[in-house]
């Protein structure tokens, strides 16, 4: 339970606010790589501000805010060039640093172009996802976790959700919920609706645990019949802080990641690496994304799938939680530590301090905890994921099962 | 738990979400009983008392745990307001 006071400085996302400063010091996905080769600029919207994002025919990647400096109209619109985006009212052109570099209907010999200045963010290319930092300068670097540079077979499935971003990520740390949404519930729908529920979701929390790290919460648990030796206790999942979290199992690495668009509204994406061992994996000229289903045709959510249990409890929050009515109980320290993790980074910047999870160092790849062997379930964790989870709606979900059967057989072979 | 709404005196200023059931006691209780200040700088936690810090209630059996956590100092830890005293330690 919050104060309303404090619930409103949580969910904030705007500039000028301590969470919409702190969230201002991360660099978020922002389009796919694809969208920018199939058309070079496109309108973007995070912490609840628009720009247009675009790529040069230089191969360079910019982000500005969408209205241009001159008459506000749209640089969503803009013409392209080698140098930057040209507004496409009056040729006014920016470059990626946001410098002004042509006012084609002033005079040449003033010096009002160098007057005007778009106040730009960075942009970068990664794993299939154009990245935009708009905070204050100097940006930090890139943090390459593992999942957005390893090998593998890529899918990225994804939706707008009409909530808040903090109370998704309140259900990262909340291992319970696995067990009853994901366990419970499915087996109630599957009974009724007349498919089959997964049995690995539903078992028994003998304990869980929350360990800061320095990416964010490190998240663990033991299952009925699982010892603290395992890899649910022993090596866990992360949230990473403040708006990722790293899951995967058998051979299936994913971040679950939750952009906040606005202050309502949340981009959930699951960037997914199938990479089993002892197959060759084919090329991916582009990764494919996909939009996964909400609700059905009648209006209520979709609950027949992992994801669409999650967005379904998320959703039904409202469209920012209304925390002076919770009830949180000892299962819930999860969500407190969270909170407070938070806080604690809203004061850091304050005080002109980096928040947890920004890196200045650099590196090639950051590897982040995540379990192998996931609720203790084998290799049938990874066609589970694929038949019971968001995955079955990827244009690939055939292939990918057959990918991670056909690299079993090869690694039973290999083993004699 | 659920209390009616005559014992709301409207001070949480929540209740945005009142339609689907909402519970005023136990949020006039949070405000009143929360801690107001930093044990460890006696500055003030409560954003409208103008501080920088966070409480979150939490309940465990009979007791209420508020886990806090100063802007000023960086102290944190949690204060329980007991609802009885136990002389052992409880079961993990």
């Amino acid at each position: 339970m919050l104060t309303a006071e404090q619930n409103d400085e949580l969910t904030q996302v705007a500039a000028g606010t301590p969470m919409g400063e702190l969230l201002r010091r991360y660099w978020y996905p922002v389009a796919f790589t694809r969208e920018l080769e199939e058309f070079p600029v496109r309108p973007a919207r995070l912490l609840g501000e628009d720009f247009a994002v675009f790529k040069t025919p230089r191969g360079s990647y910019g982000i500005l805010p969408e209205a241009c400096p001159h008459r506000r109209a749209s640089l969503t619109y803009g013409v392209v060039e080698p140098d930057g985006v040209r507004c496409p009212y009056h040729g006014w052109l920016f470059g990626t640093d946001g410098t002004c570099l042509d006012q084609p209907a002033e005079r040449e010999e003033t010096n009002f172009r160098d007057r005007v200045r778009a106040r730009a963010g960075q942009a970068q290319e990664m794993g299939g996802l154009i990245w935009a930092y708009i905070g204050p300068s100097p940006a930090p670097l890139l943090p390459r976790f593992d999942v957005f540079v390893m090998d593998g077979v890529r899918d990225i499935g994804w939706t707008d959700l009409p909530c808040n971003f903090v109370q998704i990520m309140e259900n990262a740390v909340d291992p319970h919920h696995t067990e009853w949404l994901h366990g419970r519930f499915f087996e109630f729908m599957a009974r009724h609706q007349g498919f089959d529920a997964p049995p690995s979701f539903g078992k028994k929390h003998v304990k869980v645990g929350f360990d800061a790290f320095e990416w964010g919460i490190i998240k663990r648990r033991v299952v009925e019949g699982a010892s603290e030796e395992d890899d649910d206790w022993k090596i866990g999942h992360p949230l990473v802080f403040p708006y990722n979290m790293r899951v995967g199992g058998a051979n299936v690495e994913q971040m679950q990641i939750r952009v906040p668009i606005d202050r309502t509204t949340t981009r959930f994406m699951l960037y997914t690496v199938h990479a089993p061992e002892g197959i060759e994996y084919p090329d991916q000229p582009q990764v494919p994304d996909y939009k996964i289903p909400v609700y059905n045709e009648d209006g209520r959510h979709r609950v027949d799938y992992v994801e669409g249990q999650d967005m379904m409890a998320w959703v039904t929050q409202g469209p920012i939680t209304d925390r002076t009515v919770e009830h949180l109980g000892r299962s819930d320290v999860g969500v407190t530590m969270l909170r407070k993790m938070f806080k604690e980074n809203m004061a850091a910047v304050a005080r002109g301090d980096d928040p947890l999870g920004v890196t200045r160092l650099p590196h090639d790849r950051i590897d982040l905890p995540c379990e192998k062997n996931k609720f203790d379930a084998g290799t049938s964790f990874a066609i589970d994921f694929i038949d019971k989870a968001s995955s079955r709606f990827s244009p690939q979900a055939d292939a990918l099962k057959k990918l991670h059967i056909k690299a079993q057989e090869n690694r039973k072979a290999a083993a004699g | 738990m659920t209390a009616g709404l005559a014992g709301f005196s409207g001070a949480s200023g929540a209740g945005a979400d009142a339609g689907r059931g909402w519970f005023p006691a136990d949020a006039e209780r949070h405000r009143r009983d929360a801690p107001r200040y930093c044990p460890g700088c006696a500055g003030p936690l409560s954003l409208a008392d103008g501080g920088q810090g966070l409480v979150t209630e939490y309940w465990t059996g009979p007791d209420r745990v508020f886990v806090c956590y100063c802007g000023a100092c960086g102290w944190s830890g949690d204060i329980v307001l007991a609802g009885r005293v136990i002389g052992h330690e409880a079961a993990e």
